[in-house]
């Protein structure tokens, strides 16, 4: 009976996307592992994953966002803008607790900015958040010269990027505790639901009286404010506001999802895959780099990654 | 009898699961009006195709000019001078006429135009056409009827002399629908066949030479129209409209216990581009059925009452008078729709039947405001067995179910709304036999429950087994109300779909 029961799991998982993506990390880890001992130390480990947390967390509301046949490209920019605003608050004598709060809902008004130009006034979500992505970009370089932001902020300042609870790094607590919530928002929740129906089938959820609309503009701001929080715990973690940070971040958030086995198109999705789609893009990457690779030849790899994400999306769509 | 220009042949076309055409054969005569006429799905269009080189054919064959014709593209049928006008039209709105008509004519070098093509003649056919368009005018600035005129012009001088028109009075004004029928008459001085499809019986008698009609893919009669016309017009579209549904019985109808006392929803006046000044009342435990040829403004009745499109008029649902605007507005009153178009409209197709089923209202499988996995299993699970779905369990994707399976997942759908208004446009289109009964079994019983339904149909079979009233439309109004009964007149049904009065009514 058990071993039925174990069969039948075995066979549901095997024809799911996440779990051929988990064998590929399991062997992209076990690689690295034979060539280089290092790469499993704890203290790899850690480092790789705070690296790869701020991606993780907004890529958890970029994936409800993509299952509706949305994207943010903006997020880069909030992220930098964020980290900014994150700096400056501190800097003001604003307690760090509140300045984190501050900037989670600075994040959420430029996700609510990318919500109605997109929901309200039916911008194509590439035009809308491209535009939101360098207007805080520029905002962000503008209002600090880009310079660093870095003498005279509060001791607690670096706690979000470098304290730890225990013996847990708070980047990681952040991570499981977004990841956590948006499986059980995903998969528990109308908001979920409707996020697939949505993307679907935009006629049939609009008949089926589904406001898309009001789904995809909450969508657009919680992915804000998730780069708001992802800003703060990047500032703390360099201990500065640093407006030259965050190169290319919105596109490791986008193929991050996209590797996990959500569509451009929408319709299907998970966070499960999102997380283990982040991960691979960061063993790879950190693997490299002890191997010595140029992060210029990184950039290249990540490019073949994401094409090979795409022909994988197709061969999993039935 | 004049020249034979094609001559159709026991042409047959299979899709999976459906025979499109079988052993259809009849004579196309040169320099003619030939006219297709036959409800959606008859065959019509699956014939245009196979003559155009869109399909192939399975059995028979074309002869054209009494040479065997067989086209594998659209080049080719070009080529042998055949050109089709769909309604949706290929040209390009943002270009002028003269950039459209020279479209894909440039002649050039790696994509370097060298020479743009002489538009002398298409120029002046379209002149003689409708002097009113002038060549530098962007397309965008025409009306549909004109921008036919553009292909028209296109065809001829590409020196067509097969052009088959697809509906082209569908999306037309009536002073429009003058200026095309003399174009039509212009070119059958200019020796050009034309094929025409249309919906609208009385534009056959007017500019047809001969008529065709199909029906379930089969070739019902080919005849002229002035044979048709013989014993008058208003017989003869009744002729027509009977060989176009065939035989009607309503053998299993039987009458549903509607309480009069109780109206469940007036529509008073309903009125929009389509409608006009629609009244009626539907009662509890009533099936009421509205009827019409395609652009009757059946569809239109339900998407109004859905709060889809905008209109004038009140509807008062359980006696309070309702504001529909949106389809939350609709829903909230107790109204469900079954779309017309199942894929597009109704399933969700990358989600499971467990998953699609409790989608209208939600709050059936929350336990605690939270999605019940167990909840939503057992839902799916009784409506599986409620309304024997063939699926292999609940958590079936609905893209692998049968066209009537996918029916019953969207009928679920509805059904979990708890509505106590259903609007059904088209419930069963698509459906085998056998699934068509036992939708109209679950139809039946949801009236034995005492919710009230609206069927909008356009088989009349499925009208008659299945209504307590009957509501007649054309163009857009109703013109009677019949209670049904085993032996209603079917003629008299098909006089007054058609346009006709009956009697002193």
């Amino acid at each position: 009976m058990g071993c039925i029961m174990i069969k039948a799991v075995l066979k549901g998982f095997t024809q799911k996307q996440e779990f051929v993506l988990f064998a590929i990390l399991v062997f992209i880890c076990t690689v690295f592992t034979i060539i280089t001992p290092f790469f499993l130390s704890a203290y790899n480990i850690g480092n790789l994953l705070r690296a790869v947390s701020m991606i993780v967390i907004v890529a958890c509301g970029g994936t409800l966002l993509m299952m509706t046949a949305n994207f943010d490209l903006s997020t880069g920019g909030n992220l930098i803008f964020s980290n900014i605003i994150f700096a400056m608050t501190c800097l003001a004598g604003v307690p760090v607790v509140f300045a984190l709060g501050i900037t989670i809902l600075c994040g959420c008004v430029i996700g609510a900015i990318n919500g109605i130009l997109v929901a309200r006034f039916s911008v194509t979500p590439f035009i809308a958040t491209l535009s939101t992505w360098f207007i805080f970009k520029g905002i962000a370089k503008a209002i600090t010269d880009n310079n660093e932001i870095k003498a005279g902020l509060p001791k607690g300042f670096d706690f979000l990027g470098q304290g730890q609870i225990g013996p847990i790094p708070m980047p990681i607590i952040f991570l499981v505790v977004v990841v956590v919530i948006f499986l059980f928002l995903e998969r528990k929740t109308l908001l979920g639901k409707y996020s697939m129906a949505i993307g679907g089938n935009p006629t049939a959820a609009y008949l089926s009286g589904i406001d898309g609309n009001k789904i995809i503009f909450l969508l657009y701001t919680i992915t804000g404010g998730l780069a708001g929080l992802a800003g703060s715990i990047a500032a703390s973690r360099i201990g500065s506001g640093n407006p030259r940070m965050g190169d290319g971040f919105e596109f490791d958030v986008i193929i991050a999802i996209i590797l996990g086995g959500t569509p451009l198109t929408g319709g299907r999705g998970t966070i499960l895959g999102t997380l283990i789609g982040a991960l691979i893009v960061a063993v790879i990457g950190s693997g490299l780099n002890m191997l010595g690779m140029l992060s210029f030849w990184q950039l290249v790899l990540k490019g073949a990654i994401l094409v090979v994400a795409i022909l994988l999306n197709e061969k999993f769509r039935k | 009898m004049a020249e034979v220009i094609i001559d159709v042949k026991r042409l047959a076309k299979r899709f999976p699961g459906v025979d499109a055409l079988t052993d259809i054969s009849f004579q196309i005569r040169k320099n003619a009006v030939h006219c297709l006429v036959g409800e959606n799905g008859a065959g019509k269009s699956t014939f245009i195709k196979i003559l155009t080189g869109v399909y192939q054919a399975d059995e028979g064959e074309l002869l054209l000019n009494g040479k065997v014709f067989k086209p594998k593209n659209i080049r080719e049928s070009r080529k042998a001078g055949i050109t089709a006008i769909y309604q949706e039209l290929n040209v390009v709105d943002d270009l002028t006429v003269e950039q459209n008509l020279s479209l894909g004519k440039e002649k050039h070098r790696w994509g370097v135009v060298q020479k743009m093509p002489d538009l002398g003649k298409v120029a002046s056919i379209l002149k003689d056409l409708d002097p009113r368009i002038q060549l530098n005018q962007k397309v965008a600035t025409l009306s549909v009827a004109q921008k036919q005129v553009i292909e028209i012009a296109k065809a001829i001088s590409s020196d067509a002399n097969i052009i088959v028109m697809d509906e082209p009075t569908a999306a037309i004004s009536e002073e429009e629908v003058r200026r095309l029928f003399e174009i039509i008459q212009t070119l059958k001085q200019q020796r050009v066949t034309v094929i025409y499809i249309s919906h609208r019986l009385s534009e056959i008698f007017e500019i047809g030479d001969d008529v065709t009609v199909f029906r379930d893919g089969k070739m019902i009669n080919t005849l002229a129209v002035e044979e048709l016309n013989h014993n008058g017009r208003s017989q003869a579209s009744v002729e027509l409209v009977k060989m176009m549904l065939g035989k009607v019985v309503a053998e299993h109808y039987t009458p549903n216990e509607i309480d009069y006392q109780i109206k469940v929803l007036e529509a008073q006046n309903l009125t929009n581009n389509t409608l006009k000044n629609v009244t009626f009342d539907l009662y509890k435990g009533e099936i009421l059925g509205f009827y019409g040829l395609v652009g009757s403004g059946k569809t239109e009745i339900a998407r109004v009452l859905y709060g889809l499109d905008p209109f004038t008029g009140r509807v008062v649902i359980k006696g309070k008078e309702c504001r529909l605007g949106r389809v939350h507005d609709a829903i909230k009153a107790g109204i469900t729709m079954i779309p017309e178009e199942r894929r597009a409209e109704g399933i969700f197709g990358l989600l499971s039947i467990r998953e699609n089923i409790p989608i209208m209202k939600m709050s059936n499988v929350l336990k605690n405001k939270i999605i019940s996995r167990f909840k939503e299993r057992n839902l799916a699970q009784s409506y599986i067995q409620k309304l024997r779905m063939v699926a292999r369990d609940e958590e079936q994707g609905v893209s692998f179910l049968s066209g009537g399976n996918q029916q019953k997942v969207v009928i679920s759908k509805c059904l979990n709304s708890q509505s106590s208004i259903f609007l059904m446009d088209e419930p069963t289109r698509g459906v085998d036999v056998g699934a068509k009964e036992e939708i109209h079994n679950i139809i039946r019983g949801l009236s034995k429950e005492g919710c009230s339904i609206i069927v909008f149909s356009s088989e009349l079979p499925e009208i008659v087994n299945l209504c307590d009233r009957i509501v007649l439309m054309y163009e857009g109004e109703i013109r009677k109300v019949l209670k049904n009964h085993k032996n209603i007149d079917s003629e008299e049904i098909m006089h007054i779909i058609t346009g006709g009065k009956w009697g002193a009514s």
